[in-house]
């Protein structure tokens, strides 16, 4: 008897520069999300909820924070034998000396030793900015039924905006026959999750190769993928249905977040059976006070609210004053929105105080606003 | 290393939280919406950095059991731990199944222990203390027991049917009564006592010697003549559990953000059990106001002045009012709720009306469907 294996790898090292001072001090995966969660909070409770209980985590840019979150496996019930959380950032080695990680399939490349030792069958390449729920076993299931070298997750997109994503060209069963990275004429509506099963024995060969080839960028979608099918392997798509978004900007994540205030129609996370796990900060239950007013909000544990709160998401540990008004916003953890303060469209950093009285919307930008310290000092005239 | 054993002591007999503790021990029951009474007690004895902890179940243990094992609190899990123990045998009645019978049949992880000095706190009290400072006053005025007590001025309606200590000169301990809720002024005793484990060893063989109906509180009252007795006072909040408007009452008052801070901080954290559930929905129409509300809840009706627990949903029309909903219950649609404690599971839907008083809340049992 031999269990299959597989090990998830999450690429988690990217700076996203389009969530400008939200990855200021903290890489994307770590930004917080939902009220109560970390983005990265998503592959790691679909890891856990999917039986996947080795996760290594490819971190490279101000991972400090990262790093000692994903520390705490039991977090997510990762603390298994055989199993745990590992974070993988680039190392000095004997051979090559210090390296950063050069792309997404480099970053696999420098930890084959790692998944050497994990002695895996199987590698499952996840993203650490993605938002939804899904079972990568039944994923696998597919790849092994199917014989596949690989299988890439896809989502069906409404055809107009298939140019914004790598789109998969398909047979009528499934078999990938092309990819495509942002066609300006899209001939298939699937595109790429960014969520790849390979078998490791055949991946690892097609990674040190990719790795003494200078002319690569060593990418997954640009130069693995390719590479896959001009051999011929066997690329299999595995559709998807279900909540997807990627969350690298300011306006998709605020998006995303007002997801949640649409209840199960939209992005649910109330699911017993597919819990979402985050480090629990023994934060009080919410305090609402006399004041309060809320019209449709999602609110989380440690949140104080006295003031009037409409269509909004508040995040751990932030204040609403009384009379002050929170609509279509997002408020992320500790920040303090001041007595009479005024907010209609934003994303407020955490920790940034509003002071009492002030009013911020975006205008008529059609983005949202991001709050930070410097928009309210600059608002201040300080 | 740490120099504490700490005990966590079975409720006294006189403590009954009527319909709340047919399921669990009061100090297993929700509190607040997202704790259970004795996460107080535990969070002390680990935030004083005590490694080595007993836990007295008397009976249905479950809760306790699932709540207490696993990663919650912050003590370490190989050198630390949470050893959760019971009499062990069958008691013909269930008045012999006395603190100090329990403590007897597990004198053995006592004797083993390392630890020179035992605290024995209740886990159906709610307070804050560093039981550090108590030892170290205890050590400090050269006492046999040190017995912590809050000086109260509301005894009529609080703290009924607890312990009251008599002071004498320099806090010694002269004597125990009860308090019957006749007198204004009194300083109650929080049932924790801070002594040398030789000492605490010898009082539970001396107890048992005396009568098997003996509780540890009683051999204490009886030793004030002979051990010099102290009284340690703490200051802040506490409570005692030990009715169901006891109960209702802390639940109530901890709603008051400025009450609610001189109990929580950050610098001395109450830790529990994370059910790992989603944030609250407040759906169009909900009208909340003056309430504590757990995680996960469903709210389109109206709440004020009440603590919603965890995973509760509250339908459109509902109108819920001071009162105390335990996790995941139910509140259908144009139900109005006032002045009722609500356990778990419940289904409140063929009703109009639920209304107990303040001096009398209501109680709808666990699972419940009215």
């Amino acid at each position: 008897m031999k269990q299959k294996k597989m090990v998830a790898m999450i690429l988690a090292g990217g700076r996203g520069t389009r969530l400008y001072d939200l990855t200021k001090k903290v890489a994307k995966p770590a930004v917080h999300f939902g009220g109560k969660y970390r983005i990265i909070d998503f592959p790691l409770s679909n890891c856990a909820n999917s039986n996947v209980s080795t996760v290594g985590v490819l971190v490279q840019y101000e991972s400090v924070l990262l790093n000692s979150y994903i520390a705490r496996d039991y977090v997510w019930g990762l603390d298994v034998p055989n199993g745990g959380v590992f974070c993988l950032p680039p190392r000095e080695k004997d051979e090559s000396g210090l390296g950063l990680y050069r792309g997404t399939a480099d970053a696999i490349t420098q930890n084959l030793d790692f998944l050497d030792l994990q002695e895996t069958e199987y590698v499952l390449i996840l993203s650490g900015d993605h938002i939804y729920k899904m079972n990568y076993d039944k994923m696998l299931e597919s790849h092994i039924e199917k014989g596949a070298d690989a299988t890439i997750a896809v989502l069906e997109v409404p055809l107009s905006e298939a140019s914004r994503f790598g789109i998969m060209n398909c047979d009528e069963n499934d078999n990938i026959i092309e990819f495509e990275e942002k066609p300006k004429e899209p001939k298939s509506n699937l595109a790429s999750m960014g969520i790849y099963i390979f078998t490791y024995k055949t991946l690892r060969k097609y990674l040190r190769e990719d790795e003494k080839n200078n002319a690569s960028s060593h990418d997954f979608g640009k130069d693995i993928i390719p590479a896959y099918l001009k051999d011929g392997l066997k690329l299999s798509a595995y559709r998807f249905k279900g909540y997807w978004k990627d969350v690298g900007t300011i306006n998709s994540l605020w998006e995303t977040n007002m997801d949640l205030i649409k209840g199960r129609a939209s992005l649910d996370l109330s699911d017993p059976d597919w819990k979402i796990y985050t480090g629990d900060n023994n934060s009080v239950p919410q305090q609402i006070g006399p004041n309060a007013k809320i019209n449709t909000a999602y609110i989380t544990q440690g949140c104080l609210v006295d003031g009037e709160v409409t269509r909004s998401v508040l995040f751990t540990g932030s204040v609403v004053e009384e009379g002050a008004q929170v609509i279509d916003t997002v408020v992320m953890n500790d920040a303090h929105i001041g007595k009479g303060a005024v907010l209609k469209r934003c994303l407020v950093m955490d920790g940034v105080n509003v002071p009492d009285g002030m009013e911020l919307d975006p205008g008529d930008s059609k983005d949202v606003l991001l709050v930070t310290k410097a928009v309210v000092s600059k608002k201040a005239g300080k | 290393m740490n120099n504490i054993l700490g005990i966590l002591n079975l409720e006294s007999s006189s403590v009954h939280v009527e319909g709340i503790d047919n399921y669990r021990p009061v100090s297993a029951a929700s509190f607040l919406g997202r704790y259970r009474v004795l996460d107080f007690m535990i969070s002390n004895m680990t935030n004083s950095k005590i490694n080595n902890i007993h836990l007295y179940i008397k009976n249905r243990p479950r809760s306790t059991v699932e709540h207490v094992t696993g990663t919650s609190y912050n003590i370490n899990s190989k050198k630390g731990r949470i050893r959760i123990l019971n009499g062990e045998r069958n008691f013909s009645s269930d008045v012999y199944n006395t603190d100090v019978a329990n403590f007897l049949a597990n004198m053995q992880f006592v004797e083993e222990a390392t630890e020179p000095y035992v605290v024995i706190a209740p886990s159906h009290f709610v307070f804050v203390q560093n039981f550090n400072d108590l030892v170290k006053y205890h050590a400090d005025n050269g006492a046999d027991i040190t017995v912590m007590y809050q000086s109260i001025n509301n005894a009529k309606e609080s703290f009924i049917m607890c312990d009251t200590l008599e002071l004498g000169e320099g806090k010694q301990v002269t004597g125990f009564e009860q308090n019957r809720g006749k007198f204004k002024n009194r300083d109650v005793s929080l049932e924790c006592y801070c002594m040398s484990k030789a000492l605490f060893m010898s009082l539970v063989e001396k107890a048992s010697a005396i009568s098997s109906l003996y509780w540890l509180s009683d051999i204490i009252a009886d030793s004030v003549d002979d051990l010099k007795i102290i009284g340690y006072q703490h200051r802040g909040y506490a409570a005692c559990i030990n009715s169901l408007k006891a109960y209702y009452d802390a639940n109530l008052e901890l709603r008051d953000h400025n009450v609610l801070k001189n109990l929580i901080s950050n610098e001395w954290p109450i830790y529990t059990k994370t059910n790992d559930t989603c944030p609250t929905l407040y759906k169009e129409g909900a009208a909340v106001s003056g309430s504590l509300v757990g995680n996960g809840c469903i709210i389109e009706g109206t709440v004020i002045n009440s603590v919603i627990g965890r995973n509760v949903v509250i339908k459109k029309g509902a109108v819920v009012k001071d009162s105390v909903i335990l996790p995941s219950s139910l509140i259908n649609k144009d139900a109005v709720i006032e002045n009722t404690v609500v356990d778990r599971y419940a289904i409140v839907t063929h009703i109009k009306e639920i209304k107990g008083t303040k001096d009398k809340p209501l109680y709808v049992k666990r699972r419940d469907r009215i």
